[in-house]
């Protein structure tokens, strides 16, 4: 089935018109982004059960953004009438023009050219079998309290389990003086997070879920509940990891943790304006092991961070990043893409309508090797099956890596032993570590469970992953 | 009399809505937020926004009885401007239909009655959002004199919010705050070009304090352009100053929760020992800080004694959650104030140790107490010299290290803290070279 068009959306879309065309007579260049976006969070724990609205991404409401010959500026709104147009144009041509002439003494105005555009109109919608809306919240709540209850009566050790299910239907519209652009996405979301006590001390496995669709994912979740309560009783058993640098098999999450945070902040050309990113410096050259191609795009991989256009009215892509090893380009938003005289890319994105437009990633991971799974293990003296990976921190200028991952398995003579460490702390320079890939496995998997911020705000839905990886990585 | 073209407010429409279903217990929280953004490039203002939102979101109430037990079930929907009346009652209908599929046990909601709109007042809210704004840009580039250090780029948000809070017990209560928030990023590009991330965010027009945190992290910068190694690997006496001061403290602050110890995630108790038995270390203290003046329940917020020489004397939550464990609620909290330590800074830096003074990011985990992130800048006293580092990892746990805490004499403030500018953690793993 085909999302459906905002009913809202095409309410509204005469009026916008209407501000679009009276805006052109006084600026050369104008859009309005319009979004209408219905987004649910549901949980059932121990702490109790909720069903509330997701406060990031549920909203109705426009930015228009304008170009005065000089420089850009955007004013984000949600209340629209025939009669409120006037001040919504006294607002843009007085105020936040306004807001130029009050800089101090010693800073100026940046100068930009108009943004190119070229004449397009389409309307896409992404595809689900179940409709989260159709499902209903007493279903999703029943299978949710399922997926805790079992997880709680798989021992007696567990404290607590906690699942999720979250799911964005977004419907956006592009408007400008040469496109008319609309899409309507599904994605659906869901987490399944077991506790067990060690004394005072709380360990837990968290394990994530996504799709391009609706709630026929919750089944998914199902069948790896037991798995997850498996896994938080081995962590009740960790210990510290003795510090070193090891010969380590990343699984997928692990990878796509890696791809993402490692390098993928990296080549947002945004960093590049700033001379923020030192991937700017190794476009052309080796950055990684020949084994290694990256894909980043919206088209790339039909995940939670697949769309049409992005927010500044680009068409999706599929960009190659690394190709054989060595960086190829990076990815833009359409200032930066000026600025830098560079094609954009498709990733300007937004938070929501009420904030600004960023280079950010979309789909982003490695593609498979020609490795078994198996195989990689066993090409393991002495190191660790790394997985479970919980948080990281981009550092585009230095290459450094901050990667957190909540298990590693020791192997040994080619065999998983049995004994885990938790947590861990991955760091060292990036180069170093894709360098040091040797083996990639034949399969690729990526996830979206998470969302991906610019630093500490910003929060917009990305997956990430890739096949299992090889690499030689410093442990803490 | 409804004059010609006159439109009911959204806020009515809800009202009615709500009576319409016969849905008698509800909380609406009715938000306008105005702001004024700047954002830079260096000394050049790449692009200005501005923003007119205005947000309604309602929680309906639904009680019930399962198995002979008096439920209350709830659901939150946002309701938007350009709804009919007939979409509005349609959405509340359908989430109160939702709410009765929460099976969560009753609670009583907060009561209270009408109060006059509450503004905050201070140096922030006697300008015009554009005018604070050209203050604070003033202030973040002063001190930006340098030609090798400098401020890469900026954002500058200025917002002001009115927040009205209505329930069906009778409170409506509203209040108008105007805060300043932002980020920065200081470059050093010699002997190596190394940069620093720093955030900011202020309740009143605190040019000072944001030149003032300009200024200190030019200079930490600087210092990180000429960190060559990372330390060697092995337990150290970790010195943990600014905002990772701040992380540590909220530890306790997320354990006194209702929402962890109602589902036992935390054992606190009133009267607990929160560093354990014997400790030998300074005692925590610890003051809860109302930043709001309501929850956003609506219910009246007050500073309030969190720890007093290692004891829980407060739990703090919504309603819900503090109907359960039988405690007056008092509104959750996200600020505390901690008094100064004993040792001055100086004191701390007389034996070896290393400070760590930026982190790539750091992570205090509330439930597992376990802290760590990977080392951007630090400083090594080998007992003769001192070395600035970087890179490493430090990996460690709270439940090992708080019966020996040592605070600073010299005090600090950051976004929801108030207190020592440092602390001292001893016999902490690092993973260095």
């Amino acid at each position: 089935m085909k999302v459906n068009s905002s009913d809202y959306l095409k309410q509204v879309k005469p009026l916008l018109k209407t501000l679009l065309n009276d805006l052109l007579k006084e600026y050369s260049y104008v859009s309005i982004l319009a979004s209408d976006s219905k987004a649910m969070v549901y949980s059932v724990s121990k702490q109790g059960t909720s069903i509330n609205e997701d406060t990031i991404l549920n909203g109705r409401g426009f930015v228009v953004k304008v170009y005065d010959n000089k420089s850009y500026g955007e004013y984000s709104f949600n209340e629209i009438t025939k009669d409120s147009i006037p001040s919504i144009i006294r607002k843009i041509k007085e105020e936040l023009a306004f807001l130029k002439t009050l800089l101090p003494d010693g800073i100026t105005e940046g100068v930009y050219a108009r943004l190119p555009e070229e004449e397009a109109s389409f309307s896409e919608s992404t595809d689900y079998i179940e409709n989260p809306d159709t499902l209903g919240s007493e279903l999703i709540v029943a299978h949710l309290t399922t997926l805790s209850e079992k997880a709680r009566a798989f021992d007696n050790r567990i404290l607590d389990c906690s699942a999720a299910c979250r799911y964005q239907q977004l419907h956006k519209l592009f408007l400008s003086e040469k496109k008319d652009l609309e899409q309507n996405i599904l994605w659906t979301t869901g987490s399944i997070m077991v506790m067990a006590s060690r004394g005072e001390e709380i360990k837990y496995y968290f394990n994530g879920y996504s799709n391009l669709g609706g709630t026929e994912i919750l089944k998914e979740m199902e069948q790896d509940v037991e798995n997850v309560a498996k896994y938080t009783l081995e962590l009740l058993d960790s210990e510290p990891i003795t510090p070193g640098e090891y010969d380590c098999i990343c699984t997928p999450e692990v990878t796509g943790m890696i791809v993402h945070e490692a390098f993928g902040h990296g080549v947002e050309m945004d960093m590049f304006v700033k001379k923020r990113a030192l991937a700017e410096q190794y476009i052309g050259k080796q950055v990684a092991s020949p084994l290694v191609t990256m894909h980043d795009g919206a088209s790339a991989a039909g995940e939670t961070a697949t769309y049409f256009f992005d927010d500044e009215g680009v068409p999706a892509q599929d960009t190659v990043i690394i190709e054989k090893g060595i960086l190829k380009r990076g990815i833009s938003d359409s200032q930066t893409a000026m600025y830098l005289k560079t094609p954009p890319t498709g990733n300007g994105r937004r938070q929501n309508y009420e904030r600004k437009a960023y280079t950010r990633m979309t789909n982003t991971f490695f593609e498979a090797g020609t490795d078994t799974y198996a195989d990689m293990i066993a090409s393991i003296k002495y190191g660790f099956l790394l997985e479970n990976a919980s948080s990281g921190m981009e550092d585009p200028k230095n290459w450094g890596i901050q990667l957190m991952v909540n298990v590693a398995r020791e192997i040994k003579d080619g065999k998983l032993t049995g004994k885990i460490f938790s947590p861990i702390v991955l760091t060292g320079y990036v180069p170093d570590l894709l360098k040091s890939i040797s083996m990639i496995s034949d399969t690729v998997k990526l996830g979206g469970g998470g969302f991906c911020g610019k630093g500490y705000k910003e929060w917009v839905k990305v997956s990430d992953g890739g096949p299992y990886i090889k690499a030689k990585i410093r442990l803490g | 009399m409804k004059k010609k073209g006159w439109v009911k407010p959204l806020f009515d429409k809800i009202l009615s809505a709500l009576a319409e279903n016969k849905i008698s217990e509800y909380l609406i929280n009715d938000t306008l937020k105005e702001s004024v953004e700047l954002f830079f490039i260096k000394k050049s203002l790449d692009m200005r926004r501005q923003k007119d939102v205005h947000h309604y979101s309602v929680t309906v109430y639904h009680d019930f009885s399962k198995d002979n037990i008096k439920m209350r079930g709830s659901s939150t929907i946002s309701l938007f401007s350009g709804m009919t009346e007939a979409e509005i009652s349609n959405s509340i209908k359908n989430a109160y239909y939702a709410a009765s599929f929460v099976c969560n046990p009753y609670y009583d909601l907060p009561s209270g009655q009408k109060e006059a709109l509450l503004k905050i007042k201070n140096a922030l809210t006697d300008l015009s959002l554009s005018e604070s704004a050209k203050k604070m840009t003033t202030a973040l580039f002063e001190m930006d004199t340098e030609k090798d250090t400098f401020l890469n780029s900026a954002e500058i948000f200025l917002e002001k919010v009115t927040n009205r809070i209505v329930n069906s017990r009778g409170i409506d209560v509203s209040y108008e705050k105007t805060t300043v928030k932002g980020e920065f990023v200081a470059q050093c590009v010699t002997p190596q070009d190394v940069e620093t991330y720093q955030s900011f965010s202020y309740d009143n027009l605190d040019t000072e304090a944001l030149k003032t945190k300009v200024k200190q992290t030019l200079a930490m910068t600087k210092a990180r352009a000429n960190a060559n190694t990372a330390p060697a690997a092995g337990e150290y006496t970790v010195l943990l100053s600014g905002q990772y001061v701040r992380e540590l403290f909220h530890y306790y602050l997320n354990r006194s929760s209702a929402g962890m110890i109602y589902p036992k995630y935390s054992n606190y108790q009133i009267g607990s020992n929160v560093q354990g038995e014997d400790v030998q270390g300074e005692a925590l203290n610890i003051t809860l800080i109302a930043n709001e003046p309501y929850s956003s329940e609506g219910i009246p917020m007050k500073d309030l004694p969190l720890v007093a020489e290692s004891k829980l004397e407060t739990i703090h939550g919504n309603s819900r959650f503090c109907h359960y464990l039988g405690i007056t609620p008092t509104g959750q909290y996200q600020s505390i104030k901690v008094p100064s330590g004993s040792l001055s800074f100086d004191d701390m830096k007389k034996e070896k140790y290393l400070h760590v003074v930026n982190f790539s990011d750091f992570q205090m985990d509330d439930f597992s107490g376990h802290f760590g992130g990977e080392i951007r800048l630090a400083f090594l006293y080998d007992g003769k010299t001192v070395t600035p580092v970087t890179g490493g990892s430090i990996n460690g746990s709270i439940l090992d290290v708080q019966r020996n805490f040592s605070f600073s004499k010299e005090l600090q403030v950051e976004e929801h803290f108030e207190g020592p500018f440092a602390v001292k953690l001893e016999h902490i793993r690092v993973a260095g070279i």
